[in-house]
């Protein structure tokens, strides 16, 4: 999982952590949210005032049509007056007080179908995945079935022949024929949920089933469940306008469809009366226009992913501006023993409200056959650094990268487009990423998998390849009759082995890591460590790697670079930052874990939480977690600075040194 | 060990994996007996895939177990059928879950769970003491304003505090025994050390026992008594935790201990040489487990399985060869 990515939007919103006094006080509620989601959605703003409209024509009709909708006791086929706004039919109706009239029952035939079918898909959806087994097999074949059935033909052969063509009758059929669709989505959310610990805990503290639920599982859907009941309901009212409209249902109720069945009977485009048509036709279409407005609005309030498409649509200015950083090195050319520079480069991401630098201006060389380990917290901004080097941002990482260069062969990697990079890709640089579960394919081989890299990036014949599959396969302790596994054959040291292998395949210069150890047991995870150490020292490629855990990097890494809330706390030499830490985040993090062997001391952890980065706070970024914070650590950004082969961004380096 | 609070006996769960065809076994847990003592800490430690999960569902009831007992205060409770019985025993016994993200209902507020928990565990209470207790234990585990906190939705707490609402629901119960599952390995580095001290000061303040059950080795020496060793199913090596951890009996133990990455101390790359990972225990013949991947394998291991055995001053291995 790319951790740093959700990390950083999760922990924008946090308030500080631990024993702590949680400041600040409760802005909102949750309807408050849900009010404000709805009044920023365009959408739900149109659904809701059309939806507002119709209410009231529903509820109040006396008041509001001038006239009794089926006297007939005008002249027929008046035009358009003070006295008639939509003129009058056929047989001498007003047209307005019949449309005024119509919206009653075409909102309750939708409102009661809409709740039946809800109803109905929370049942079938919701037990269908709770109880799983049988009753989960005979419940959705029954809903797949009603699916792939086309629902019209089938609703006016079944109005048809039923005898009472009441009302009841109407909602009860459209009801009963709706609801597959929501039930299908309610089924696959709760199984999503089903495996979620507070069911479990739930289950733990004694609840009841029926307990967990009406009130653990419900709840937690209810978007789901207002989606899918505007959505049953947009289609019962398409489906009853098109029922009454043939001549299915009383036609002698006053509503919408029958106006149009009784227009189209009498010819009323044709024989003058237009509105006799148009003005039912445009109010279905607007009701059904306000559900699905609705709808839509719900689905994109209760998805982020659709927010955040939205967001993307919008510019990602204006940036704040960044003033370069005292870069520790002289500009110029890239000299011959540095693989990678990476200079002021910087990362935004686009929020609700204004972009978030995760990112913040980061300079560093990376040495030929150097091992450089990024340590810090979730959301510091590790991974999207990492992500930004490799220029993989992009969905799901939707940053932006703000500033900034990075050299490699020659080239910066920030300008150059993807047909560029391509060539670079893999040959010159390649990435491990976390989880090889999820980033190996899991319906080919390795060796598919492998031959798919190599056909990309390279014109090797079909024995070369193969012959250079076994061999990093070899190379990372895999043996060779694994090429034909599939990746959930394999355990997971070896899936990670596997990743590893299909990254050396062209030697690369640089492989940037993203916590490649970070799903495997403590004693695969040090062979694994072991392993990558000796094939950089055979092959001689320089290795970025990422991680939370400072101590697992402790006898590899040549040189550690500390993050903290997108910005280089500290890097220094591995060793030097184990012994002498210069930032007193790096001196936290150090005293943090417990230790196997030596003395037993009482950890304190470091108090507190990093800050929003929404709202960096004007000085040091650590001042409000920082054990040796001054005034002057709050007033003023506090520079990068160069300190015997150092850099550290702290004010008081020099007396935590000592 | 003080007085016996929980003891498990001969404890097996088995699962049925793979097609109708070719029903196959999953040894999950096999055959494990230990006990806890009233206000112990004792650490269950394993790699993934061990059974260490599978016994703190075990003992929370959520899976029954194919074979063996629990003995809680003296009293057998694997064949419990009153719903009271049951609901007695698991205010008894809450667990507090791994990942605080997934643990908490986010559509409620805080409050929902710790008050649930009240009324379901102790209905003599009113209203009034209801909510008391409700501040009571936000308070306690160090969410303060208890008022303020309460009103919280779950999204609006970091990672921490989300799991010190876990530790607060569970405290709701009056337990005597929290079995807390990887509390601390989805935290920030930063903030795992209090969650870790919130479970001594628990258990100095309130008395209550805990099963600390974790990857994480150095944090059981941190927190544990006793310490338990799970490899495959199998308890492999329990004893004081300083003890097992500083001169560990079992081939695995000493893996495992010799793996922990240490800044501290020298890198040993002599065991450095196993990439060997937990078998999956399906439908296994007797032996022992780790017998693949032991340096000091002899032939009975191939075809007798090891038993604990008591070593001295607390200490007892599963192994035909250590001392």
């Amino acid at each position: 999982m790319s951790t740093s990515s959700v990390g950083a939007t999760d922990q924008l919103a946090t308030p500080p952590v631990g024993p702590a006094p949680i400041v600040g006080e409760i802005k909102h509620g949750r309807w408050g949210d849900v009010w404000r989601a709805i009044s920023r959605n365009r959408k739900a703003v149109v659904g809701v005032l059309l939806m507002l409209v119709f209410f009231v024509l529903a509820i109040f009709p006396g008041q509001i049509a001038p006239y009794d909708p089926a006297a007939t006791i005008f002249p027929p086929a008046l035009g358009v007056s003070w006295h008639h706004l939509l003129g009058t039919t056929a047989y001498g109706q007003d047209i307005f007080s019949q449309v005024v009239w119509g919206t009653r029952l075409s909102l309750v035939i939708a409102l009661a179908a809409g709740a039946l079918a809800t109803v109905l898909a929370v049942l079938v959806g919701v037990s269908a995945a709770y109880l799983g087994g049988v009753t989960d097999g005979v419940l959705s074949l029954i809903t797949d079935v009603i699916l792939v059935i086309p629902i019209f033909p089938l609703v006016i052969v079944i109005a048809a022949y039923s005898k009472s063509s009441g009302l009841g009758t109407l909602v009860i059929v459209l009801g009963a024929l709706g609801w597959s669709y929501g039930a299908r989505q309610l089924r696959s959310q709760t199984l999503s949920l089903r495996t979620r610990e507070f069911l479990e805990a739930a289950r733990v503290r004694g609840e009841r089933p029926i307990y967990v639920i009406l009130f653990e599982i419900l709840p937690t859907m209810t978007s789901l469940i207002v989606a899918s009941f505007l959505g049953a309901a947009l289609y019962a009212v398409l489906t009853a306008a098109g029922l009454q409209f043939i001549g299915l249902g009383d036609p002698n109720s006053q509503s919408w469809g029958t106006m149009l069945y009784w227009a189209e009977n009498n010819e009323a485009l044709g024989a003058g009366m237009p509105l006799w048509a148009i003005a039912p036709g445009v109010c279905v279409a607007l009701l059904g226009a306000s559900f699905a407005l609705l709808n839509y609005a719900f689905d994109e309030i209760s998805s982020p992913a659709l927010r955040v498409r939205r967001l993307e649509r919008k510019r990602l200015r204006p940036v704040p501006e960044l003033q370069p950083e005292h870069t520790p090195f002289e500009p110029g050319e890239q000299s011959q023993d540095v693989v990678l520079r990476v200079q002021d480069l910087s990362v935004a991401y686009a929020t609700e409200t204004a972009p978030v630098v995760a990112v913040d201006r980061v300079s560093f060389d990376l040495g030929n056959q150097e091992f450089l380990a990024i340590v810090g917290e979730s959301g510091c901004g590790k991974s999207t650094l990492l992500y930004a080097i490799a220029r993989l941002l992009g969905a799901p990482m939707a940053g932006e990268i703000i500033g900034g260069r990075v050299l490699f062969q020659g080239s910066d990697l920030v300008l150059l487009k993807d047909e560029e990079l391509r060539p670079l890709r893999w040959r010159n640089l390649s990435v491990v990423m976390q989880s090889a579960m999820n980033a190996l394919n899991p319906v080919l081989t390795v060796a598919e998998q492998m031959r798919d890299a190599c056909e990309a990036h390279s014109d090797m014949s079909k024995a070369e390849i193969e012959a250079r599959s076994r061999e990093v396969l070899r190379l990372v302790s895999i043996d060779p009759v694994h090429l034909h596994s599939y990746p959930h054959q394999l355990s997971g040291g070896m899936r990670q082995r596997a990743m590893i292998a299909m990254a050396l395949l062209f030697t690369p210069d640089l492989v940037i890591m993203d916590e490649p150890t970070s799903a495997l047991d403590v004693v695969a995870q040090r062979s694994l460590m072991v392993q990558i150490k000796e094939l950089q020292e055979q092959l001689g490629f320089a290795v970025i790697f990422v991680t939370h855990d400072m101590s697992l990097v402790s006898h590899f890494s040549d040189r550690l670079l500390v993050m903290y809330a997108g910005q280089i706390a500290e890097l220094s030499p591995t060793e030097q930052l184990f012994t002498r830490p210069l930032h007193p985040y790096s001196r936290g993090l150090l005293d943090a874990f417990p230790s196997i062997h030596g003395e037993k001391v009482r950890l304190e952890g470091i108090p507190g939480s990093p800050p929003d980065l929404h709202h960096p706070p004007a000085g040091c970024r650590f001042a409000a977690r920082c054990p040796l914070v001054q005034d002057r650590c709050i007033e003023t950004e506090v520079p990068l600075v160069a300190v015997n082969g150092s850099l550290v961004r702290c004010l008081r380096h020099g007396e935590l040194a000592k | 060990m003080t007085e016996e609070l929980l003891r498990t006996e001969g404890l097996t769960r088995y699962f049925r994996v793979g097609k109708l065809t070719r029903k196959r076994t999953l040894h999950a847990v096999d055959d494990v007996g230990f006990s806890i003592g009233r206000g112990e800490i004792v650490a269950l430690v394993g790699e993934s895939g061990s059974g260490k999960s599978t016994i703190a569902r075990l003992l929370a009831l959520l899976y029954r177990p194919t074979r063996g007992e629990i003995w809680f205060e003296g009293k057998p409770i694997t064949r419990l059928k009153s719903r009271n019985a049951k609901l007695a025993y698991s205010g008894n016994v809450p667990m507090v879950f791994q990942d605080p993200y997934s643990s908490i209902n986010p559509a409620y507020r805080v409050s929902h769970g710790i008050l649930r928990g009240i009324k379901l565990h102790r209905p003599e209470l009113s209203r009034r003491q209801q909510y008391a207790e409700l501040d009571r234990v936000l308070d306690t585990v160090g969410l303060v304003p208890a008022r303020d906190t309460r009103r919280r939705f779950p999204y609006e707490l970091s990672g921490g505090q989300r799991q010190r609402v876990g530790f607060a629901q569970a405290l709701a119960f009056r337990p005597k025994l929290i079995i807390a599952d990887e509390p601390v390995s989805m935290l920030d580095v930063s903030i795992r050390a209090g969650v870790l001290n919130l479970m001594a000061e628990l258990r100095a303040q309130e008395g209550v026992s805990f099963l600390y059950i974790t990857h994480d080795v150095a944090s059981a020496r941190y927190l544990a008594d006793r310490v338990l060793v799970m490899y495959a199913g199998h308890l492999v090596e329990q004893g004081p935790a300083e003890d097992v951890l500083q001169q560990p009996k079992h081939p695995y133990t000493q893996l495992l201990v010799s793996a922990v990455p240490d800044p501290r101390a020298e890198l040993r790359l002599a065991d450095a040489r196993d990439v060997g990972e937990p078998p999956k225990v399906i439908d296994p013949k007797p032996g022992c487990r780790f017998r693949q991947r032991c340096p000091l394998a002899i032939a009975r291991c191939e075809t007798e399985t090891p038993q604990l055995r008591e070593l001295g001053d607390g200490r007892r291995v599963a192994c035909h060869v250590a001392e």
